[in-house]
């Protein structure tokens, strides 16, 4: 990140904590308040494409660590400039007991897939999704199945290995 | 499930709901669309994926580093050296792991011909979905010595696992770049033949011309990349704009059309193959000697420092990006895919259909190069 | 043609025309589909055996079950299988059917497919070769002159416990069982009614 957009967004915002994080990427890490108004911020900077938002299970402390990672598009077709070369990687955390969140659908309009999915992995519920209904599952689990509490192997051992096999049916 | 009021409740008693599903001729892929249809115009659509769901990411936090090779491969088929590419990338960027010079080259021909591979693919897709079916056999028939290139130097046809962790697994046979030249001056030879039958083809004109346009504010509005974005006129490529392996140490340049419909995103496809062959040709004269790896700590007992890492490559399908997380243990923490189908075959392909016909479903499907699997992971 | 095979034409020709023209469903169910294209197209023609891909399962009468299978693609596995009209023969592509593979741990693919449906053989590879497909047809040839290829005849004789699998594992199902399953039961009741009678 350069150094006019850093000493811009420290200006503007007061509880950010800018981080290098490898290759010319930053990691911006934010109180959950203030993440709809950075993002709105990073937009409107020319950051207009939002790559990933994911979410990391911290079980130990009990938290939810969502990601949104954005970076630019090209400002003119055939040159490459800088603001383009590297991803900024936005963070903040909520609670893993009552995970609730707000939408980032009105600033990013692609992000209605990715907060789909997370909604049916992790439990998380984004208030203002259009569409909060199962993407990929097909089915209900006891637990969110990515959080770090399921465990796979003892589900696959209950449901589908009991199940009986057919090699040497009775009659 | 359909929880809107059935037919004649404050809907149109013509409209219908149908299924362009998982066992379908027109579909590559399991891969399901649901269309609400008035007569034969689309009035709204709602992909419908999850048919390849495998929890690929749970499944890598429970497998070690090394582990992880084989399995990263099978989530996209068609092309699945990118994702050993990302992987390898994101996990060198963790672990701190330098690449010999020569295994940059190497790595880049390797992805270039799984480029023209995966490329050859969705030719024979699209090519089967409009009935042109003379091409398709020919693309088929060319990916598949693209297939024994790959069979002599990984020993796989399909999953190769040739990318390792500071480099690449073994340098090239001997021979193997002559053949290899040989091949592409084969497949490159047909060309013209290709053109004639195909791209420069009156009723392909005519059947893609105007169909599943995407603007380029669209395209920047839903996260399109790859071709959805080039068609468009923007040479946004991440082979340019954050240049990896050696795609910087030769120069080449980034094929774009200008109307964002079927039928540019097909011809930009074309423009590509042709572009990486010449550049396989580049890289080949311009590849140094030296070592093809570097070695890495014991693989039984490896632990990557914590930390996180955001990679991005480009795939033939766009966008190729991996988060990676690490918390000091033997077995990643978390790991998520940025895969490029995932905006295109689900936010894109639902505005593209809007107002289609219902002939015209396949045809846009494909033109915006989605893979299945890729999706679901 | 040879002088054996006129004779197998004449005494069993309906047997003979089904081996020779194998018509598969166009399902790409997995990972496998990605050999499935080189195998119906030039280079390595299935159409000389006889296996062309068709549309929709109404025609078909082989069902090539290419790499693992979802709880959700069971479903639409299972409902194709029940349109194909018998006799029909299904293969297991690939080695997540056979016990789930490379996904063995995972929460959303089923491991062993032979106790939802049933299959008369299995290709194990990941990728199986396309001249692996071809062992299998051949091989299928011989187990249908055998009759030894009576995934059909097992699936109607033993439906009610394959039926019980897949409520098992997909809950309530949507559509009506293919074949009654209560009948059997009743006149089995009714037996024993009588045999307690006398």
């Amino acid at each position: 990140m350069n150094d006019a957009l850093r000493k811009k967004l420290s200006s503007t915002f007061s509880d950010l904590q800018i981080t290098a994080a490898g290759d010319g990427d930053t990691s911006i890490t934010v109180p959950k308040g203030s993440l709809m108004s950075l993002l709105s911020f990073l937009k409107s900077q020319g950051y207009e494409h939002l790559g990933l938002i994911s979410c990391v299970d911290w079980v130990e402390q009990k938290e939810f660590e969502l990601i949104y990672i954005v970076s630019a598009y090209m400002s003119r077709d055939h040159e490459h400039g800088e603001q383009e070369r590297s991803s900024i990687i936005v963070k903040t955390r909520i609670s893993r007991e009552e995970p609730r969140f707000l939408t980032v659908i009105p600033v990013y309009g692609n992000a209605e897939p990715y907060e789909r999915e997370l909604h049916e992995l992790f439990g998380i519920h984004f208030e203002g999704h259009p569409r909060l209904i199962p993407l990929l599952l097909e089915r209900e689990y006891p637990v969110p199945p990515f959080r770090k509490d399921f465990d796979t192997r003892k589900y696959v051992k209950e449901v589908f290995d009991s199940v009986p096999s057919l090699e040497d049916p009775e009659e | 499930m359909n929880t809107e009021k059935p037919a004649g409740q404050d809907r149109s008693a013509r409209e219908l709901e149908m299924y362009f599903g998982p066992q379908h001729l027109g579909m590559v892929g399991n891969f399901s669309i649901t269309l609400n249809v008035e007569g034969d115009r689309i009035i709204k659509a709602a992909a419908n994926p999850g048919y390849l769901h495998r929890g690929f990411e749970k499944l890598m936090e429970l497998r070690t580093w090394i582990q992880n090779f084989p399995m990263v491969c099978r989530i996209n088929v068609v092309e699945p050296d990118s994702m050993e590419m990302i992987y390898s990338m994101a996990v060198e960027k963790l672990a701190g792991i330098e690449v010999p010079e020569r295994a940059h080259y190497v790595r880049s021909i390797y992805l270039e011909l799984a480029r023209v591979g995966s490329h050859l693919f969705g030719l024979w897709a699209y090519a089967n979905m409009l009935g042109f079916d003379t091409v398709a056999q020919w693309a088929m028939y060319h990916r598949d010595l693209v297939l024994d290139l790959f069979e002599e130097l990984t020993g796989g046809r399909v999953y190769h696992i040739y990318i390792w962790p500071g480099g690449v697994r073994r340098d090239f046979p001997e021979g193997f770049a002559d053949k290899l030249v040989n091949t592409l001056h084969a497949i490159g030879g047909c060309v013209p033949d290709y053109d004639a039958a195909f791209f420069e083809n009156r009723v392909f004109y005519e059947r893609a011309r105007g169909i599943g346009t995407v603007t380029r504010e669209e395209a920047k509005e839903m996260g399109g990349t790859g071709q959805v974005l080039r068609a468009t006129g923007m040479e946004y490529d991440i082979r340019k704009v954050q240049p990896y392996a050696a795609y910087d140490k030769v120069p080449w340049s980034v094929h774009t059309r200008e109307d964002g419909d079927a039928y540019s995103r097909i011809w930009v496809v074309r423009d590509e193959m042709i572009e990486s062959v010449h550049m396989i040709f580049k890289l080949l004269e311009a590849m140094p000697r030296g070592e093809v790896y570097n070695r890495i700590p014991n693989p039984f007992k490896w632990n990557i420092p914590p930390g996180e890492a955001y990679v991005r490559c480009e795939s033939s399908r766009g966008e190729l990006g991996l988060y990676l997380v690490s918390d000091g243990g033997d077995r990643p923490y978390r790991v998520h895919f940025r895969t490029p189908s995932y905006p295109h075959g689900l936010t894109v392909l639902e505005k593209a259909l809007q107002d289609a016909s219902i002939a015209d479903v396949g045809n846009i499907m494909i033109s915006l190069y989605v893979v299945a699997p890729e999706i679901d992971r | 043609m040879d002088r054996n095979q006129l004779i197998k034409w004449l005494k069993a020709p309906v047997k003979m025309s089904h081996k020779y023209s194998l018509h598969a469903v166009y399902f790409c169910t997995g990972c496998g589909i990605i050999e499935v294209p080189p195998v119906i197209t030039a280079r390595w023609d299935a159409e000389r055996f006889g296996v062309l891909p068709v549309a929709t399962p109404r025609q078909a009468n082989l069902f090539l079950i290419t790499g693992y299978v979802s709880v959700k693609t069971l479903r639409a596995i299972i409902r194709t299988y029940e349109q194909m009209p018998v006799p029909n023969y299904t293969v297991g592509f690939g080695s997540c059917p056979i016990n789930g593979g490379m996904y063995w741990d995972s929460y959303n693919t089923i491991k062993h497919l032979d106790k939802y449906i049933p299959i008369d053989g299995w290709i194990a590879g990941c990728m199986p070769r396309p001249e692996a497909i071809f062992v299998a047809v051949t091989h299928l040839w011989t187990l249908i002159d055998k009759d030894m290829a009576d995934g059909y005849k097992r699936y109607r004789k033993h439906y009610r416990l394959y039926r019980a699998n897949q409520e098992r594992v997909l809950g309530k199902l949507e559509w009506p069982p293919l074949y009654p399953i209560e009948e059997r039961d009743e006149r089995r009741t009714q037996e024993k009614a009588v045999v307690d009678v006398q």
